[in-house]
């Protein structure tokens, strides 16, 4: 049972007591979206991304043309335009936030779950939306709306900048529409990409099991032609999302069966329409189940997640509950493999390693300047590890199948970095009573735990020991 | 202009496919081949690399990227100068290019083009497998793959098991507790775990104490070469080079576009020294999502294209020769009035190389890897069967 605080947290700290009721003590920590934990600046989405207005402009627009025939000058002013940027450093504060949410606040499992909708609806790697915006849009867009329905989150974050702007639906244009009359006027055509609404239905919505066809795909695609961003000669393609209808496909779409009219509402009810899908609900409560349980979800598992969906509405709260009571059901029977971003956070809580930097020692940094090693820490341990959360290759995000995490090396990092970790330890905390009393608290065989672990005398080997035995890589 | 569609791969198109076998496997079993990719990633200039010699058009299009000094290959095209490494296999047939050729995906976007060179499928992230991975199940090829890369990249997706060299700036515990734990993953079952910690176990006692390899291609190569040369070593090895996205001050011989092709022919070289005399049963490929305009930017540097090249090095060449269909450079000859076009589907390369590699029969690939795709089989070609 205690590796219940794992599976669904990170699992209990130092400071920590065991819960009487675990369940409860889970649930109720999904109720609201309380403010985060991390007491320094915190930059609005907006904000961020004039910074990478910035930067796409000043190189594209200015440095490009600037120094055509220079190409060492180039770099030199390009990495200046990026200290200027804050290109080096945002993204790193944003891990400050994001990993406090796990170790400092008083609602661990939901930032697991957090974790989890941050990955579901990816933004992976493209241009530098990595360094400036997504970890802010998985801030505004999903944390923030995990109080509220599925749909609500679903909807704010397919028009949301990120997502438009990584799916390319700013060059999804309708064939029939008048930008593609004026193009053809030119010479030029101009059509459907349908790179945004193979993923609504494919990764965010009903999944392939719904059965949707190709001409499916295109319908969702004329739907969702004219949302991109407001096109500015200074701002390129980082203005806000809008409905342009000159792009937009006139005519009657049918998607799923369902007709759809043509103009701005029409996605809209679409995603309405594919929120409330039967395919939806179970594709969700599989992901989870995935996440949380076992690489192969039974339908058992994923039953109760989907009754609490349809009598809540897809209301998030409901449905994590549900999902977590699964998870406690099946938490002597199942152990999960942990990916290496969960992995290291539930070693920094439970052997209480000093992971963060602190707000102050962040907010010393000044733009214009290269930040310093220590403001860069988590970046480059995330990249090390080889699951940074803002660079998942693809728009699937990160895989939550165990196979996928087992290589050679990255395994390896887990052995190098456990041993890093317990070297950013407090005093206090390296002592043999410490581990003695975490082990007790978070594993369900403490005995034979220790007896593995004494095995060596050096606390730093039973460190490295401890946070590679299958019980802890599998919670 | 001398060029008009010579040294063409269409003749090829008889396969060698025995009518009344079903798929055979052709029985070629006792010796080790190997096959390496190098994928690389931004858009490789096949005309910065491989220019043509003596064409007006372009010429008058990229006045400032034009290269001093190339080495001329043919009558036809000449080498980007900084290539030695690759020009010397060259010299000992042992290096080859396929020319205006690429996948068929003419969009320009990196993110969509590099998913489909690497899933080899038309709709982007449709397919969540790699190519690679797919022809080496079919192959039966578990566990043979080695990446140089730390997440497993898309290519070789698709078989499970497969090992990755990345080296590690920090040193790896003592071997004597990477055995207990492989002891403890086997007395718990953990079979895949306890594998792994074996690999890792064995790389500990190889490393020099505390020196950390470097993680620039050349070494990394340089280490691929020596694993892929040990008889129960992997046999497929993928490699990525960055930075061909030369929108700005692509510049000519010592450009930035030229700083990613040296990388490329280090790989080349230090594979060759790692490989030793296995270079004679090793096929090395590159592998990119698209070429670069033909004409240069205001920025001098190039954007988005279409055709591109292919390099390969490698004794199971059949020899040292520019394949091309060529489609020439006038502006009606080019796709969509800018891009050099492609005559050959990138694809039809990459099949044939696992036909020969793999030794499965190339109709087998095209139907199980690519769909049943109309590809070509150059195997006869361009390898050594």
């Amino acid at each position: 049972m205690k590796n219940f605080y794992r599976k669904v947290a990170f699992g209990l700290g130092p400071n920590e007591q065991a819960p009487s009721d675990p369940l409860e003590w889970a649930k109720n920590q999904l109720n609201d979206i309380p403010e985060f934990s991390w007491k320094g600046k915190i930059l609005p989405e907006k904000e961020l991304r004039n910074y990478y207005r910035d930067y796409v402009y000043g190189d594209r627009k200015v440095l490009r043309k600037k120094f055509k025939n220079d190409k060492e000058g180039y770099k030199r002013e390009k990495n200046k335009l990026r200290h200027a940027t804050g290109q080096k450093f945002w993204w790193n504060l944003e891990l400050c936030i994001r990993y406090s949410e796990a170790l400092k606040s008083e609602t661990p499992v939901l930032a697991k779950l957090w974790y989890f909708w941050g990955n579901h609806f990816a933004i992976s790697e493209k241009d530098f939306l990595a360094q400036y915006t997504t970890g802010a849009y998985q801030r505004e867009i999903i944390r923030a709306n995990m109080n509220q329905n599925f749909e609500k989150m679903a909807q704010e974050a397919t028009i949301g900048w990120s997502m438009i702007h990584h799916l390319d639906n700013e060059q999804n244009i309708g064939p029939k529409s008048q930008e593609a009359k004026w193009a053809r006027e030119k010479g030029k055509t101009k059509g459907v990409n349908e790179n945004h609404a193979r993923e609504l239905l494919e990764l965010h919505t009903v999944s392939p099991d719904c059965g949707y066809t190709q001409e499916d795909v295109i319908q969702m695609a004329y739907i969702m032609s004219g949302w991109r961003p407001k096109w500015g000669k200074k701002r390129l393609e980082t203005g806000d999302v809008h409905f342009n209808p000159d792009a937009h496909e006139p005519g009657t779409k049918i998607v799923l069966g369902k007709k759809y009219k043509r103009g701005r509402k029409s996605l809209s009810v679409a995603i309405t329409d594919l929120v409330n899908h039967p395919s939806c609900r179970k594709f969700i409560a599989m992901k989870l189940c995935r996440y949380l349980i076992t690489d192969n979800p039974t339908e058992d598992m994923m039953e109760p997640i989907i009754k609490a969906w349809e009598k809540s509405d897809g209301f998030l709260p409901e449905v994590h509950k549900a999902a977590i009571e699964v998870a406690f059901n099946y938490s002597d029977k199942y152990n999960k493999f942990q990916n290496p971003e969960n992995w290291l956070l539930q070693m920094s809580k439970m052997a209480d390693v000093d992971l963060i930097p602190s707000p102050s020692f962040m907010d010393l940094y000044q733009l214009g300047n290269k930040p310093i090693k220590d403001q860069r820490a988590l970046e480059r341990l995330m990249d090390e590890l080889g699951q940074h959360p803002y660079l998942a290759k693809q728009p699937n995000g990160w895989s939550d199948i165990s196979e996928d995490w087992m290589s050679p090396e990255l395994l390896i990092r887990r052995l190098v970095y456990a041993r890093e970790a317990y070297y950013k330890k407090s005093g206090k905390s390296q002592t043999t009573k410490f581990y003695e009393e975490m082990i007790e608290k978070n594993y369900d065989n403490p005995s034979e735990i220790l007896q593995i672990i004494n095995q060596y005398k050096e606390l730093v080997h039973k460190h490295v020991i401890l946070f590679n035995l299958p019980e802890t890589l599998k919670s | 202009m001398k060029i008009s569609r010579r040294n063409f791969l269409k003749g090829s198109a008889t396969t060698l496919f025995f009518a009344g076998f079903n798929f055979p496997v052709l029985a070629n079993t006792d010796k080790k081949k190997n096959l390496v990719v190098i994928m690389l990633r931004g858009g490789m200039d096949g005309l910065c690399a491989v220019p043509i010699i003596g064409d007006k058009n372009f010429e008058k299009r990229r006045k400032d990227l034009i290269l001093d000094r190339t080495i001329k290959l043919d009558s036809d095209f000449a080498l980007h100068p900084k290539l030695k490494n690759f020009h010397n296999l060259w010299k000992k047939n042992l290096g080859a290019v396929v020319h205006a050729t690429n996948i068929p995906y003419t969009k320009r976007s990196h993110f969509d083009g590099q998913n489909l060179m690497e899933t080899g499928g038309h709709i982007p992230y449709a397919v969540k497998t790699g190519w690679l991975g797919r022809g080496m199940k079919l192959a039966e090829l578990k566990g043979d793959g080695l990446a140089l890369a730390l997440p497993m990249p898309l290519l070789l997706r698709g078989i499970p098991s497969n090992d990755n060299f990345y080296p590690s700036k920090k040193r790896l515990p003592r071997t004597e507790l990477l055995k207990l734990l492989k002891s403890i993953y086997a007395e718990k079952s953990e079979h895949d775990l306890a594998n792994m910690m074996e690999i890792i176990a064995n790389r500990s006692t190889m490393s020099s104490g505390g020196t950390s390899m470097s993680r620039k291609n050349s070494s990394l190569a340089l280490k691929a070469g020596l694993e892929l040369k040990k008889i129960n070593g992997p046999r497929v090895a993928v490699f990525e080079v960055d930075g061909f996205d030369t929108h700005a001050a692509q510049g000519g011989v010592n450009g930035s576009h030229s700083d990613s092709l040296i990388e490329m022919d280090s790989i080349f070289k230090s594979l060759e020294m790692g490989l030793g005399n296995e270079i004679q049963n090793t096929l090395v490929l590159t592998l990119t999502e698209f070429g670069r305009t033909i004409e240069q930017n205001g920025g001098r540097g190039t954007e988005h294209g279409y055709g591109s090249a292919i390099f390969m090095t490698g004794g199971l060449l059949k020899k040292s020769q520019v394949y091309a269909d060529w489609p020439g450079l006038k502006r009606k000859e080019l796709f969509e009035g800018r891009d050099l076009n492609s005559t050959i589907d990138a694809r039809s390369v990459y099949a044939s190389a696992m036909s020969t590699v793999f030794d499965i029969d190339f109709k087998r690939i095209q139907k199980e890897v690519f769909w049943g795709d109309k590809l070509q089989n150059l195997s006869e070609k361009l390898f050594k069967s």
